[in-house]
């Protein structure tokens, strides 16, 4: 039964259309619109969609969570990243994470928290060069604390903000409705194992190209699967299914890019003088900058010193920007952490790593003091032994 | 904001129950106009006050021209809507690229002039609701419509969310009698608009974010070589994607007004079935076309001066057309191409006057349409000419052997997603959509409907911007 909710009727057809549109009428007002309903039970059709809907949102809910998706488990974005940038906008920040994944990853809040009595914000992420970002925090006046720069030497050395760089326009503009459709998919995500950017229907099909096409791959950051979980206040651990599951470990070890060609001295010279000129300008405030350089398995280190060699790269940047600096290599706190897929460290590991560097830390600097209620000092032991099963064939690179 | 995002849905669930209080029909008028220029305001505040601005000069300008006795005084009233609607599409949208069109210039001249860069944000959907309000003073003008009674349908008719952003582009005539009379919405009208809906949001969210948007990102935004399957991978994926995400739109628009008892126009009739260019701009963007047709191309002069004037009507239609996309050269080669392409058709049906093809020079005819509109989009896709270049030389083969670029399963996807589309279109090409499901079993809607809806959840989406918010 075909109706119209327009009030007005129209006649007169052309050829092989049921309904006209502008295109046949030049040249005159358009009339009211027509739209006609197609003759079906649409109620019964929406229930009856609704329900298959549900069901399967259930059975996609249960299968991810077999999958090892958890609520609660925040996707990181822009959004997440612009609100915790914000924090510093207020004045009483008096330390900020800075840096890529490693540093993101293989941080423990909480027990940096326990060991200082201060909880930094969090704003390293990942795939990206802190140094555009270092620069943003030198540029915020309300700033004047402990900047930790987590370095990871290829990713710092580069052009460009890399895959963060929308955080940054983010933070410096949010839309209302982007904005709320932020807080609304948090929401939801405390509730809902399947909302997880990585296991979004294009990326599991696009996943099941295992090099189909010779020469045509995905980049890095497509290749990779989930990586990381996360939580309040961008808390982020590496995934548990990365230390317990061989074939997921496998794939992401073998994702990560090896030969990197060298980074040109006028490469690293220009990112010395920048870095030079922010921590500058954070000092003349009177804050302070704090390198930190976290640990990732020989596997990678190899290819990794052939891109920036640590004499060019690492030690130059402190020597020549006049900074201080916490290298994994040369502490022995720091070593024989399991780093599951190479890069990053497993859960049991961050900790340990993190209060190894926090202490490190405070050994170089006045703006990080242990406090007096600090919890007993940890050892690689607390995690290798009683962590994941992954002992440190998983070596480290010394330097 | 956009349709495909939580603020949205949220924001259209509180709509739907407000609407369906018992409130008096003026209350709910307001209530959708509150609720539109949130829905704008959703997305900068500020810029609310431009779209007040427009709405305002075309109100009193419509009024004047109404009261105006002598015609230079008419003519002076459309002038000032035009100006205003024109000169504020002009600074937000070209005074950048006016200014550095100015300084080359200069510099071809000699002069070294080197103008300062302003940081000019593009208010969103600009392009639009210019056209829409300025199609009322021009209607008045023309003698095509009265002005509205009440300034609160016209508010509504220029701010009406569904249609604010990114069209369908609503004539006066269209809309301001809906909002004159109270109307009711059925539960058939609910539901099915719903279903409309969701059949846009899959086409968005889906089909072009999803599945296409990063096919043609791997070779239109990346500094790299196609070889001949890349570039048509490519091509043929923005092809694909572009239709999805602006017919999506258009879809969603009409589904949503549709949930609110009033109907919008088909902006898309299966384009990729078109048979010639003509009935391609009959089936693209229509609420784009006829206003072009009605306000620019025939006020140049139509068909009605002899050849060469309309050949010159149709040229300079499509390369304002084309500018109208964007504030780049290369939007302004997207229309001029279109342009030649329908004086080119024009010639040929003149010269072949009694033809008529049989099926299979219909089809084949198709797919040389399809084929040559497809060229058409690396224009509008590639950011420079430089790279349009690249792309077209790819298309023909004419590149050096390089490096494969796009990855094996993404040359499935477009084959499998763009053979789907032209199908699909080829099939409906003289049907409505409305035709077809009335005649399909309801289960298979329900499973279609569900399997649509579980798609888009489980794609989940960033909330991407509908490519013609820019424009």
């Amino acid at each position: 039964m075909p109706s119209s909710i327009s009030s007005s009727e129209i006649t007169t057809t052309r050829p092989g259309f049921v309904r006209l549109t502008a295109s046949d009428r030049p040249g005159v007002a358009q009339p009211v619109p027509v739209r006609d309903i197609p003759a079906q039970p649409w109620p019964r059709i929406l229930a009856a969609a609704l329900s298959l809907v549900l069901v399967a949102m259930g059975a996609w809910e249960w299968r991810t969570r077999a999958l090892g998706l958890q609520p609660g488990d925040l996707d990181d974005g822009p959004s997440f990243w612009a609100e915790q940038r914000r924090r510093l906008d207020r004045g009483d920040v008096k330390i900020a994470i800075l840096g890529d994944s490693r540093i993101l990853y293989d941080t423990d809040l909480d027990r940096f928290e326990s060991l200082t009595g201060v909880r930094p914000v969090q704003l390293a992420i990942a795939g990206s060069n802190a140094l555009p970002f270092l620069e943003d925090l030198a540029s915020a006046v309300r700033f004047n604390g402990l900047a930790i720069v987590g370095i990871t030497d290829r990713s710092y050395f580069r052009e460009g903000a890399g895959l963060g760089g929308p955080a940054l326009e983010r933070y410096r503009f949010e839309s209302p409705a982007v904005r709320t459709s932020f807080l609304l998919h948090r929401g939801l995500s405390r509730a809902l194992a399947f909302l997880d950017d990585n296991y979004r229907l294009n990326r599991l099909v696009r996943h099941l190209d295992e090099g189909w096409r010779t020469g045509a791959q995905f980049p890095v950051p497509e290749r990779l699967w989930k990586l990381g979980t996360v939580m309040d206040e961008r808390q982020t651990f590496i995934w548990a299914r990365l230390e317990n599951d061989p074939r997921v470990r496998a794939h992401q070890r073998s994702t990560w890019g090896r030969v990197v060609p060298p980074v040109s001295a006028a490469k690293i010279l220009n990112t010395v003088e920048r870095t030079r000129v922010a921590v500058a300008k954070i000092r003349a405030r009177g804050g302070e900058v704090v390198f930190v350089r976290p640990p990732s398995a020989l596997e990678l280190r190899v290819y990794e010193e052939e891109t920036v060699p640590r004499t060019r790269g690492w030690d130059r940047l402190l020597e020549s920007a006049d900074v201080r600096g916490v290298h994994f290599a040369d502490d022995p706190a720091m070593q024989g952490l399991v780093l599951p897929e190479y890069s990053h460290l497993s859960r049991a590991c961050a900790t340990v790593f993190t209060d190894a560097y926090v202490r490190a830390v405070a050994k170089l600097t006045p703006w990080l003091t242990l406090s007096p209620r600090a919890p007993p000092l940890l050892s690689p032991a607390d995690c290798t032994a009683a962590g994941t099963g992954l002992k440190p064939p998983l070596r480290h690179g010394g330097s | 904001m956009v349709f495909n995002s939580l603020t949205f849905a949220v924001f259209f669930a509180c709509v739907l129950v407000l609407h369906r209080l018992p409130f008096s029909w003026t209350a709910k008028k307001i209530n959708l106009l509150i609720a539109s220029y949130l829905f704008y305001a959703a997305w900068n505040p500020p810029f609310v006050i431009l779209l007040w601005v427009s709405t305002v000069v075309d109100w009193w300008a419509a009024k004047a021209l109404v009261r105006a006795q002598r015609p230079v005084e008419r003519r002076a009233w459309m002038l000032l809507s035009l100006f205003a609607n024109l000169g504020m599409l002009g600074f937000f949208k070209y005074g950048q690229f006016l200014l550095d069109n100015f300084s080359a210039l200069m510099s071809m001249l000699g002069v070294a002039y080197q103008p300062a860069h302003y940081s000019i944000v593009l208010p969103v959907g600009i392009s639009f609701y210019t056209f829409a309000t300025m199609s009322y003073t021009l209607d008045v003008y023309l003698r095509r419509a009265v002005p509205a009674r009440h300034f609160l349908d016209y508010a509504l008719f220029v701010t009406f969310f569904p249609h604010l952003v990114a069209g369908p582009i609503m004539r006066p005539t269209e809309l301001v009698p809906q909002f004159a009379e109270p109307r009711s919405v059925s539960k058939q009208q609910l539901c099915f608009g719903l279903a409309l809906m969701t059949l846009g949001l899959f086409q968005k969210v889906v089909l072009a974010d999803g599945f296409l948007a990063g096919i043609a990102e791997r070779v239109y935004d990346r500094d790299v070589i196609p070889g001949a399957l890349d570039a048509w991978a490519a091509t043929l994926a923005f092809g694909g994607q572009i239709f999805c995400d602006f017919a999506g739109y258009s879809t969603t628009a009409i589904g949503a007004a549709m949930c609110l008892g009033f109907a919008m126009p088909d902006n898309f009739r299966f384009p990729y079935a078109a048979v010639g260019f003509s009935d391609f701009w009959r089936r693209w963007h229509i609420t784009l076309s006829s206003w072009l047709r009605d306000y620019l191309y025939i006020p140049l002069g139509g068909n009605r001066h002899g050849e060469a004037r309309t050949y010159f009507a149709l040229l300079a239609t499509m390369l304002l057309g084309g500018l109208w996309h964007g504030a780049s050269w290369t939007f302004v080669a997207w229309g001029g191409l279109h342009g030649i392409y329908l004086a080119a058709e024009r010639r040929l049906r003149t010269h072949f006057a009694g033809y008529r093809p049989g099926p299979a020079a219909l089809l084949g005819l198709g797919l040389l349409t399809y084929f040559l509109i497809q060229l058409t989009w690396v224009f509008f896709r590639a950011k420079t000419f430089t790279k349009a270049g690249v792309v077209l030389r790819g298309l023909f083969g004419l590149n050096a052997p390089s490096a494969p670029i796009v990855p094996g399963i993404e040359l499935l996807l477009v084959v499998a997603i763009i053979s789907g589309l032209v199908g699909a279109h080829w099939l409906m090409r003289t049907r409505t959509l409305e035709s077809v499901l009335a005649r399909a079993p309801a289960a298979l809607l329900a499973g279609v409907w569900a399997a649509l809806a579980f798609a888009i959840i489980i794609e989940q989406g960033a909330g991407n911007a509908f490519i013609y918010f820019q424009f």
